[in-house]
């Protein structure tokens, strides 16, 4: 392996450097370079162009792929997760959304403090993605979850506050994309000075951070404060991409592909990895730039270099994946706690959702303010109320059901619909289906989301079911797709024209759409769904027991996986093509079931349901009326109930 | 008023005499539908140039802010965002005819059964948008029993841009950058695909951007794309974001632009760049009005 990668690398450098040549060529043909003037009056546009736009450009990809090489390397070195990096832990995503905020609420602040103004989000995503990584001692698997949620969440934040502005904010899917193009030296400055204090910084870390690799025990012995460095070595990493996502945008990825490309080189020591990554990051970014310019140059379509790099990241992730040495995680200690007499929780529950249900369809807003309706006006409103009530509810319920049974299967209580990549797959074929028709009608939308979600799904199988299907491996190819799929979303939100504007719709999801018939439809998918999951009830009590003990008591593990795969896909692809790819509702029903006591199988998997129909309710409510006449994003609901839940399991003991 | 947001200088005598004659209408009109609603916003702006007010329309607060003209009187209804429009609202208000582009087609069986609706694209990728701007006025005014109105309205335009087209015919020796400014390093760019460029054609002033239009969600074009001819002049078309202003006026390359060192920067208010006719005539007098006052025609 490694004898093969240092030709590569060499091919690389060489590639980078020619094509930037050429691109500078094209401007001012090389022997013509030492008669630029230094005066920049005296220059010609040219001059100006390859001195203040190309050379800038090329030392800001050199730069910022360096930052993000080293931050992922720190962070991989930090955590011993070697699919750490800014992107998969929510970093990034974080800075972006304080980005978008300033630019709604505070445009003037941006001007100046822009590296503040990101580093501030990137802090608060990567404090949220640490504490919760800490109750299961930053194990790998569920730091790349919390870091997935966090970035789902910042990103229905966005694309929220995106709407609800009309295209006013068209300009942040720029600086999301991560365009390099550059007008003059003073991004390229202040990124150097900031990646040349990260590097010294990172030359006092980098022993003691080593001693840290060899085990608690080991490192105390040497006299090192374990927490200090953990945490100078966290605030490093987290500032080091913030800078570059307030340089120029959202770079995802590199910071991945930096250390696993030295790794495979055939550098193992931890020290030597820290300090050349930084360097292959430099290259790769310098390199993608390289062929972006060429695309430009060559054909009509421009992209921003950032969302190439994010096209790398899922294949990126597939392949890292079976160098992956994971834990074995054990049955989350919540799901083996305490029950309770489940009677009572359940008259609660279905008491709660009648009343929802009144609640929903007497109560209405009108530009005078609240006010009950009389018995003409449910009855005149009710054909329209219905249908997007029961598709909310039956969606709610489809999508927590399938995070009881993907938690159940894996025994990961972070499991959730968006981390098997079937919501992912969603997306891209509803794009694809905008982009394809021009005027696409409900037919054809939920053919492309339904064909999307089955070839994600197919994808996923495939990938996992390979060698012996065990849940991380599951979990991990579902991101990979994941995250491909929304780099095709993000690529095709750059290229496209108004229809841009229908996928951002899409993505926060609205139940406005649901017909009396697709309302019923997916009803009884979601009646369909709970009845065939309650029969696999066997399966999912014994399987987060373990592998051990479930293959000891003769459960067809492989078989039952995929069937399972299956009916997930299914449920979560069907909810999708109505409301959009809803976060958290599938994370967070599952979760309040348990604490609420629900703890074996059969019961887990109702009460989850009947939680997702009831918070979904509440979600379509609260959409329609909170900023009447303006139906918010159903998604963007669902969020909000979900958010704080994620924050408030982070004071729990585990 | 029926041609005040577009012509304001027209006689108010006219304008009277076309209140008379629509006094004096024939029976037809009677059973033109009276209660409109405008999901669309360049029906929207066609409905206004008809000299009928609609009902109820979509994102009346951004339309006020981006689109300006026409004023939309406060008795209007605001439904809510364009994506997701208020359909409870809609059908509280029981209109009996609602207006929607091909871009709706994904509401179009939920807005059926509220009211019957009349559909007409405006942008259709390749197709010059003023004309389908201009059939789309035909289309309305048939709807709606306004043929007559619908046909001045089209000789009243053509007149305005052959009018203008002698006038502005000193501006055309140099070619125009058509541009919005996304950020401090990228800006959007009108081609003749584009409703601008296809005005600028008509009043045969030369695009300097030959390529297809450059507007999305995303600003592409970076700054340097618009040094290729150094004798154009630049029309920036609506605001400048806010937090780009100062990125712009340190840009080193903004600055270097021959048109921007030289003083051939003109910039216009607000426009809806997915307008209907109104939008395209307001860009024709704010760009008229600024060429003459800018006077760079020598």
């Amino acid at each position: 392996m490694a004898s093969k990668a240092w030709p590569l690398s060499a091919f690389a450098l060489i590639a980078a450097i020619g094509l930037f040549f050429y691109g500078a060529d094209l401007r001012i043909p090389l022997g013509q370079w030492s008669a630029i003037p230094f005066d920049t009056s005296a220059m010609s546009m040219d001059q100006i162009i390859l001195v203040y736009g190309l050379l800038p450009r090329a030392a800001v990809a050199m730069l910022a792929g360096a930052a993000l090489g080293l931050s992922g390397a720190l962070l991989q070195q930090l955590l011993r997760n070697p699919i750490a990096d800014p992107s998969t832990l929510g970093i990034s995503a974080g800075a972006q959304l304080a980005i978008v905020v300033a630019t709604l609420f505070f445009p003037a602040v941006l001007d100046g403090y822009r590296s503040l103004v990101a580093l501030s989000g990137a802090g608060a995503a990567a404090a949220i993605v640490f504490a919760l990584g800490w109750q299961r001692s930053f194990e790998p698997v569920t730091m790349v979850i919390s870091g997935l949620l966090v970035g789902i969440t910042c990103a229905a934040f966005s694309a929220a506050l995106t709407l609800s502005q009309g295209e006013y904010l068209m300009s942040l899917v720029t600086w999301n994309g991560g365009s390099l193009s550059q007008q003059d030296w003073s991004v390229a400055r202040t990124l150097a000075f900031e990646v040349a204090l990260g590097a010294v910084l990172a030359l006092l870390l980098v022993r003691p951070l080593v001693l840290l690799g060899l085990g608690d025990a080991g490192a105390r012995s040497v006299g090192v404060s374990l927490k200090w460095i953990r945490l100078a070595v966290a605030v490093l990493a987290t500032a080091l991409a913030a800078a570059v996502a307030a340089a120029v945008g959202l770079i995802s990825f590199v910071g991945l592909a930096a250390p696993a490309l030295v790794r495979t080189c055939g550098i193992r020591r931890p020290a030597t990895v820290i300090a050349t990554a930084p360097i292959a990051g430099a290259l790769l970014l310098w390199l993608c730039d390289g062929a972006v310019q060429l695309l430009a140059s060559t054909t009509a379509e421009s992209f921003p270099t950032g969302t190439v790099t994010a096209l790398i990241g899922g294949p990126l992730l597939l392949w890292l994946l079976p160098k992956m040495r994971t834990k074995v995680i054990r049955a989350s200690p919540a799901m083996a706690g305490r029950r309770i007499r489940s009677g009572l929780s359940y008259a609660v529950i279905l008491a709660a959702i009648p009343l929802m249900v009144i609640l929903a369809l007497v109560v209405g807003r009108t530009e005078e303010g609240w006010s009950m309706l009389n018995t003409t006006q449910i009855a005149d409103l009710l054909p329209l109320r219905w249908p997007r009530l029961l598709a909310a509810a039956a969606a709610g319920g489809l999508l927590s059901l399938t995070g009881a049974i993907l938690q159940r299967m894996t025994g990961n209580p972070m499991a959730s619909p968006e981390i098997i990549g079937v919501s992912g797959g969603a997306g891209i074929g509803f794009a694809a289906a905008i982009t394809l028709a021009p005027a696409a009608g409900t037919l054809e939308l939920f053919l492309g989301a339904g064909s999307g979600s089955a070839v994600a799904l197919l994808i996923v199988l495939a990938f996992a079911s390979r060698k012996h299907l065990s849940p991380e491996r599951l979990l991990l190819a579902g991101i990979s797709v994941n995250s491909l799929g929304s780099a095709v979303l993000a690529a095709l939100l750059a290229i496209g024209d108004q229809r841009s504007w229908q996928i951002l719709a899409w993505l926060g999801g609205s139940s406005s759409t649901a017909t009396s018939q697709s309302a019923l439809l997916l009803a009884g998918l979601g009646v369909a769904s709970l009845g065939l999951a309650l029969l696999f009830c066997r399966w999912l009590t014994v399987l987060p027991l373990g592998d051990g003990v479930s293959r000891s008591l003769g459960l067809p593990l492989r078989a039952s996986r995929v069937v399972m795969l299956l009916l997930c896909g299914l449920t979560t692809g069907a909810a999708s093509l109505l409301v959009g790819p809803l976060s958290f509702i599938g994370l967070v029903a599952p979760h309040i079931a348990v604490v609420a006591g629900f703890t074996r199988a059969r019961d887990h998997l109702l009460a989850s349901f009947l939680l997702g129909v009831l918070i979904m309710l509440f979600a379509d409510f609260g959409a329609r009326t909170a900023t009447f006449p303006y139906d918010l994003p159903l998604g963007f609901f669902a969020a909000l109930a979900g958010a704080p839940y994620l924050i408030w399991m982070l004071g729990r003991r585990p | 008023m029926i041609f005040e947001g577009i012509f304001p200088a027209l006689k108010r005598r006219d304008v009277l005499l076309g209140a008379a004659a629509f006094l004096f209408a024939p029976k037809a009109y009677a059973e033109a539908p009276s209660r409109i609603a405008a999901v669309d916003w360049a029906m929207l702006e066609t409905l206004m140039a008809l000299g009928e007010t609609p009902v109820a329309a979509t994102e009346l607060i951004q339309f006020r802010k981006d689109a300006i003209e026409p004023a939309i009187p406060d008795s209007v209804i605001d439904l809510g965002l364009r994506g997701s429009p208020n359909f409870e609202l809609l059908h509280l208000i029981k209109p009996d005819l609602i207006l929607i582009s091909p871009f709706y087609t994904r509401h179009q069986p939920a807005l059926e059964q509220i009211a019957p609706i009349l559909s007409v694209p405006f942008y259709t990728r390749g197709e010059p948008p003023f004309e389908k701007a201009l059939t789309a006025v035909t289309a309305l005014g048939e709807r709606l029993g306004k043929q007559r109105e619908a046909a001045e309205l089209l000789a009243a335009i053509a007149l305005r841009i052959e009018d203008m087209r002698g006038r502005l015919a000193g501006f055309a020796k140099r070619p125009t950058y058509l541009v919005n400014v996304g950020d401090a390093r990228h800006v959007r760019v009108f081609g003749a695909d584009s409703m601008f460029g296809d005005i600028l054609d008509r009043l045969g002033l030369p695009n300097a951007w030959t390529d297809v239009s450059r507007y999305t969600f995303a600003a592409p074009v970076p700054l340097e794309n618009l040094a290729v001819e150094e004798d154009a002049r630049i029309v920036i078309i609506s605001d400048i974001p806010v937090e780009a202003r100062d990125g712009l006026r340190n840009s080193m390359i903004w600055n270097a632009l021959a048109p921007v060192r030289e003083g051939r920067v003109i910039t216009l208010d607000n426009i809806n760049p997915y307008g209907g006719v109104a939008a395209g005539m307001r860009f024709e007098r704010l760009l008229s009005t600024a060429l003459v006052a800018h006077g760079d025609a020598g």
